[in-house]
């Protein structure tokens, strides 16, 4: 989950790792002048406007208003984070960073800041196993003022302890005295791995609204996303890859798929629950006109899966739109007979289903 | 890799995904000769024991297939690899990305091969299948396969199936960022493999492993066409959708990226399951 930097810096408190004075808009101020921070899980937000500078608190108010109602690559600002503008100082780079085909962490260091560090030339790259984290940080440390390798280590206690796959601070500030402060800070962590990490499973308990698929898979142990809330097609899918490429082969088309979901048919054990859910969700989009459901299962017993999908729809009668079902697996033909008594068609063909829509 | 003669013992063979994968792996010839729980009894007439290690002095299995939890995972690697194991598929989803870390150190020391996790297995069809690839989309042939994805993976080999292609080697290397074997790990065993004629990379966006790929088939000067299949191309950034891996930060992992490195190296991507089955089928 890639958290937002307001819920990183709080974290990395923990870690006694500083950052300037801040709050979420509408709590307390802290001291000014400030930086007004919109909070979004995407890179891109001081290029697109939603970081601004405030000397009062009208301009403050003005900006806030305004960043809190932007869009950054696509996503919607979750939250403003009002921080306390510290003023120049040098600014530094330290990041650790996951390389899932080494096996191993890459610790990047700069002794200059800015949004394109990552290609300067005197960039440090050490690569360590989890274990000898701290070694790797003093190596790429060695020569560059102390403050990197303090925040460095720090990092690494952090990366350990929170199951990291990423922690960046980009600016580092350093202050002529020495002491550093997290500029910006950037942490992704490891959604597997939030069942044994306390802080992080209450934070998307207690800010679930920003984190919604995070927050929908603890609560519901399945993936759902609205890719489209203008979307007008509901797909009921299982399979991750699956259901990816066929909201891109939808949408080539020229067709406007509402949802991704991989509803997992194998966990439902003859229990329409899920089902229910996911049509009840689906039912909320303003213009779904049509439900595709494709499962394509080694082992589901499609005859069980067309007896749940029949409570489910009963259960959900506000979702009038007629349904397209493709069915590949053991026992096709018990589903067909099952849902063509209902007065629904069922194919083995994508293609085919996906020419009904 | 593997054949019908291949001695496969099954970790939690005694739980209900165990016990219904255990039958299945059977029904296609997979040779079970082991299971391996807590509960050691019999699971329809094959012997069960405490531990990786008792099953193997008894049975000498060489392969495991694990069917335990995310969170035994780490642990039931570790009971294989100690017991002398030298291929376990596991295709239990959720692992900790840095039990992963442990887990692929702990098979690089050991010298073995890991496939997994969050896969559904890998099969050699007419011999033998570890793990859960159904049926309906396996059959002998000249394609050999590698996937991130379970389900995409089902759709492509069901539709060349029925263009009358079938498989020589499947393997789904699963959806995990940190996972035991990458494409480009199999890449030599592709080349070498007299039956393969072309292979099919079903990839998705996130991570860096297409792109790997590509860099080890430019440096392999490998022979064979390679189709890739890239799902997510209309995926926003920051989002993960459903697979721990598929998620785009910045020009990294994205579709563009995968897709630029791909054909760079010589392989034909497409963004369309029918569009690649077709230019597979008029290659063959």
């Amino acid at each position: 989950m890639y958290l937002l930097e307001h819920d990183a810096k709080v974290l990395a408190a923990l870690f006694d790792i500083p950052a300037p004075p801040g709050a979420l808009f509408g709590e307390a101020l802290p001291p000014g002048p400030w930086v007004v921070k919109g909070q979004v899980a995407a890179g891109g937000r001081g290029k697109a406007g939603a970081i601004r500078k405030a000397a009062d608190v009208a301009e403050l108010e003005g900006h806030a208003r305004a960043i809190a109602a932007m869009s950054v690559r696509g996503q919607p600002v979750r939250a403003v984070r009002i921080e306390q503008n510290v003023g120049p100082t040098h600014e530094a780079y330290v990041a650790l960073l996951l390389e899932p085909a080494s096996g191993a962490v890459r610790v990047l260091m700069s002794g200059s800041g800015g949004v394109d560090v990552e290609h300067q030339a005197g960039l440090r790259a050490e690569l360590a196993p989890l274990d000898a984290l701290d070694d790797a940080v003093r190596r790429a440390g060695d020569g560059l003022p102390p403050a990197l390798t303090g925040a460095g280590l720090r990092l690494a206690r952090m990366f350990r302890a929170c199951e990291a796959l990423l922690i960046e601070i980009n600016p580092l500030f350093i202050r002529a005295d020495g002491s550093w402060l997290a500029g910006d800070m950037k942490l992704i962590t490891d959604d597997n791995a939030l069942y044994r990490q306390p802080a992080l499973r209450a934070l998307v308990e207690r800010a679930g609204a920003a984190y919604p698929e995070v927050r929908l898979k603890l609560d519901h142990g399945f993936d759902y996303v609205v890719v489209d809330p203008e979307g007008d097609i509901g797909l009921l899918t299982t399979g991750a890859g699956l259901s990816m490429m066929l909201i891109d082969e939808l949408r080539a088309r020229g067709l406007k798929p509402y949802n991704f979901l991989d509803v997992r048919t194998g966990g439902m054990r003859g229990d329409p629950t899920r089902l229910i859910r996911v049509l009840e969700w689906i039912a909320a989009g303003p213009n779904i006109r049509v439900v595709l459901v494709n499962i394509f299962a080694g082992i589901t017993h499609l005859g069980e899966f067309a007896r749940l999908l029949l409570q489910a729809r009963a259960a959900v009668p506000q979702l009038t739109v007629p349904f397209v079902v493709r069915l590949v697996g053991t026992a096709f033909e018990e589903a067909e007979q099952i849902l063509g008594a209902a007065g629904i068609a069922v194919t083995t063909e994508l293609e085919q289903a996906v020419a009904q829509l | 890799m593997i054949d019908r003669a291949t001695p496969v013992l099954v970790q939690g063979m005694t739980g209900r995904a165990g016990r219904m994968h255990t039958r299945l792996m059977r029904a296609y010839g997979t040779n079970i000769v082991a299971g391996v729980s807590p509960r050691p009894e019999p699971v329809d007439g094959v012997p069960v024991f405490a531990s990786c290690a008792e099953a193997v002095a008894a049975t000498g299995a060489t392969a495991s297939v694990a069917f335990v939890g995310a969170d035994a995972l780490l642990g039931a690697i570790r009971d294989a690899l100690g017991a002398g194991i030298t291929l376990i598929v596991t295709p239990t989803e959720g692992m900790p990305v840095h039990d992963a870390l442990a887990a692929l150190a702990a098979v690089r020391a050991a010298g073995a091969r890991w496939i997994g996790a969050s896969t559904p297995g890998m099969a050699v069809p007419g011999e033998a299948k570890l793990g859960f690839l159904p049926e309906v989309a396996l059959a002998p042939g000249p394609v050999g396969i590698m996937s991130k994805s379970g389900t995409l993976s089902y759709e492509v080999g069901y539709r060349l199936v029925q263009r009358g292609l079938g498989q020589s080697v499947w393997v789904g290397v699963g959806g995990d960022p940190v996972k035991g074997t990458r494409y480009a790990d199999l890449l030599p065993f592709f080349a070498a493999d007299a039956r393969t004629r072309a292979l099919v990379i079903i990839g998705e966006i996130g991570g860096s492993e297409e792109e790997e790929l590509a860099a080890a088939l430019g440096a392999a000067r490998f022979a064979k066409p390679v189709f890739a299949l890239v799902a997510g191309r209309s995926a926003r950034e920051g989002v993960t959708m459903g697979h721990a891996g598929a998620m785009v930060h910045g020009s990294v992992g994205s579709w563009a990226s995968k897709q630029t490195a791909l054909e760079a190296a010589g392989a034909r991507v497409f963004g369309a399951v029918a569009d690649l089955v077709d230019a597979v089928v008029a290659a063959a």
